[in-house]
């Protein structure tokens, strides 16, 4: 099961929400891989620090998710959710 | 004439005091003499057990940052616990310990190539260089048994100078004792830098490789308004910058520009936070926690150490209180929820923050407890220091929860005359802080003589947003249009009832917010120690009938950015 999501927070698949992505992809069963869709670089672990920060994701670029396990569904949606979220922008 | 060295200012104070070298863990050379292990298995144990150690040290200063400095500087702990838990550090560390060496040399192996890749990466990417160096240090440390070099613990008076100060290391920093802190490298939005600004702390940073030439002892001026170091100042710079550093210490108390006293006070968590608000000019204590009695123990403090304790914070205040009508506010023991007790047993799930917890607990389960710290806070209410003692019930949310508190408080003022035992009833006072006591701040501010506005709870409650979950956090705001008229609400029916009203949680002391709170009708206002001078400035600029307006409209705004654009404040 794969999914493209295009990244919301400004500072990208970095620091914070990377730490939440990364956990968030522990969390669950189903192995998870990430890569960029816009330049051609291979998929790593969804459940690395290391190698997601390393992909050097920004604001606006598009990931894609490929999800492999009886709960992918679920984690897909989860890991949506974590890459759409808005920074609260009273901050 | 001393010399002078130039960096960026971070936090816009100074300070005087003697230079101490802070090396890094990073600093000590590797273990290239370390024997080879000659069991694999062992030393990956080792290396789990480590980590296991670092995750809990990581989430003990996220906790902790978050609650000193906020949110933003402490999710720099949650990337290091994500770190941590990497699955191809873990792989790394497993090949090499089967190659036969230590652990400490296989997590040093482990990160070298990715501290090498995000190095050369440029911006923030290589910030996560500097993160994944901590990390690694942090797990060699633990791993050697080293204590780890203990900032909260230096001398008084203390300037920190070291290369680079990490997040983890700057969470341990106590204002209290230091007097500076500058660093070769960073700048004024390294995390060190943000987190020395909002202790207070004076600091330069990014002062380049000059700072070496200073040697551990020597005096030094740090001047966070120029962005200087005076190295070995003459004693009339010194007294120049130490006038600057106590002028901005108010130990009188404070009016308005016309006229209209506001009482500014200390949070105090234990007795020992008591000096160095004193120190800051506190008029008083608008809150005194006092769970810590309670916490950490196997058994309930008796009624005696407790009268110590409460007699001790009150005699530190006694001169001040006499001299300001300041008062020493005590809150009965708000535990339950998030602050577990070994010896009550309480159900976690039960006694959440929407369970029983502050005056449900004391009223319900454990009167026992409550009926001996009355005990103990009538008797010092009644000693030679206890005449600006009050005492506040936290978590009130009905008129009958009030009630059964204040005549609790009278039963054992008769029991204590009975006994003969020397007693008075003091001030008595509710904290605002769930919607329900809004509601009824009317009812309340009938039967007692305060309100004190807890504004975290307060906006954890109105807008049902828990305080502790991440995902909650753009909510945790008191400038919610929402909190706002809570808060207008109070003081009104505490105006209406000739009841005073204060605040304390972190809005009280945030000095941009000085003029609005009194305009919405405080006139005490407590916070931790550090902020207490910029307050009482902010205090004395204040002229309350532009308060008054500037509340009025405010209060009309409906959203947060009409909030934030009356006041002017940035995003």
């Amino acid at each position: 099961m794969e999914r493209v999501v295009t990244v919301v927070p400004e500072d990208g698949l970095h620091a914070r929400p990377a730490a939440k992505f990364v956990e968030t992809a522990g969390e669950y069963e189903a192995r998870v891989t990430v890569e960029p869709v816009d330049e051609s670089r291979p998929a790593v672990a969804a459940d690395s620090m290391l190698a997601v920060t390393g992909l050097g994701i920004k604001g606006g670029n598009s990931v894609k998710l490929v999800a492999d396990g009886d709960d992918a569904e679920a984690v897909l949606d989860a890991l949506e959710a974590v890459l759409t979220e808005t920074v609260d922008e009273s901050q | 004439m001393a010399k002078q060295l130039t960096g960026v200012g971070a936090t816009p104070r100074s300070g005087v005091g003697t230079v101490i070298w802070y090396e890094r863990e990073s600093t000590v050379s590797a273990d290239t003499a370390q024997e080879p292990s000659d069991d694999p298995a062992v030393e990956f144990e080792r290396f789990e057990t480590a980590r296991n150690t670092a995750i809990e040290e990581v989430e003990t200063e996220r906790d902790r940052t978050r609650e000193r400095v906020g949110d933003e500087e402490a999710n720099v702990f949650e990337a290091h616990k994500q770190f941590l838990k990497d699955p191809q550090i873990e792989s790394a560390v497993k090949t090499a310990v089967e190659s036969g060496v230590v652990a400490e040399n296989a997590v040093r192996e482990a990160f070298a190539g990715p501290i090498k890749q995000f190095s050369a990466m440029d911006g923030m990417m290589a910030e996560r260089a500097d993160d994944l160096r901590d990390v690694r240090d942090r797990l060699i440390r633990i791993l050697r048994g080293a204590e780890r070099t203990d900032l909260s613990a230096l001398p008084d008076g203390s300037v920190v100078f070291a290369d680079l100060l990490t997040p983890s290391d700057t969470a341990q920093l106590s204002p209290e004792s230091i007097a500076g802190v500058a660093t070769v490298k960073g700048g004024r939005t390294s995390h060190a830098a943000i987190i020395a600004r909002s202790l207070g702390i004076p600091a330069v940073v990014g002062v380049g490789d000059d700072l070496r030439t200073v040697t551990e002892g020597e005096t030094v001026v740090v001047d966070g308004n120029g962005g200087t170091i005076i190295v070995g100042p003459d004693r009339e710079a010194i007294k120049q910058y130490e006038a600057e550093t106590t002028a901005a210490v108010t130990n009188s108390s404070v009016t308005t520009a016309n006229s209209v006293p506001i009482e500014v006070a200390g949070n105090l968590g234990t007795p020992a936070e008591a000096p160095p608000a004193v120190k800051a000019g506190a008029d008083g204590v608008g809150l005194f926690r006092t769970e810590f009695l309670f916490l950490d123990r196997d058994a309930p403090p008796t009624e005696d150490e407790q009268f110590e304790a409460y007699y001790e914070v009150c005699s530190q205040f006694a001169d001040r209180c006499a001299n300001n009508d300041g008062h020493v506010i005590i809150r009965t023991a708000d535990i339950g929820g998030d602050k577990p007790i070994p010896y009550l047993s309480l159900d976690p799930e039960e006694n959440g923050f929407l369970g029983a917890r502050g005056i449900r607990l004391s009223l319900e389960e454990h009167t026992d407890l409550f009926e001996t710290q009355l005990r103990a806070l009538l008797r010092v209410a009644a000693t030679d220091v206890g005449d600006s003692i009050a005492v506040m019930f936290p978590l009130v949310s009905t008129v009958e929860e009030l009630a059964a508190a204040i005549d609790r408080v009278e039963r054992v003022q008769t029991a204590l005359d009975a006994e003969g035992v020397t007693a008075r009833v003091p001030e008595l006072g509710v904290m605002i802080e769930t919607p329900g006591s809004v509601f009824l701040a009317n009812a309340f501010a009938k039967r007692v003589d305060f309100l004190s506005i807890g504004t975290n709870d307060l906006v954890q409650y109105v807008l049902a947003a828990q305080r502790d979950l991440d995902r909650m956090d753009s909510y945790q705001d008191p400038l919610a249009p929402a909190v706002l008229r809570a808060i207008d609400h109070t003081t009104t029916a505490a105006e209406n009832n000739d009841a005073w009203v204060g605040m304390c949680g972190e809005m009280a002391g945030d000095p941009t917010l000085t003029e609005l709170l009194i305009g919405l009708g405080l006139s005490e206002l407590s916070m931790s120690a550090v902020t207490i001078p910029e307050v009482k400035q902010a205090v004395k600029d204040t002229d309350t009938a532009a308060a008054r307006e500037l509340a009025e409209t405010v209060l009309a705004c409906e959203t947060h950015t009409e909030v934030r654009a009356a006041l002017e404040i940035e995003k």
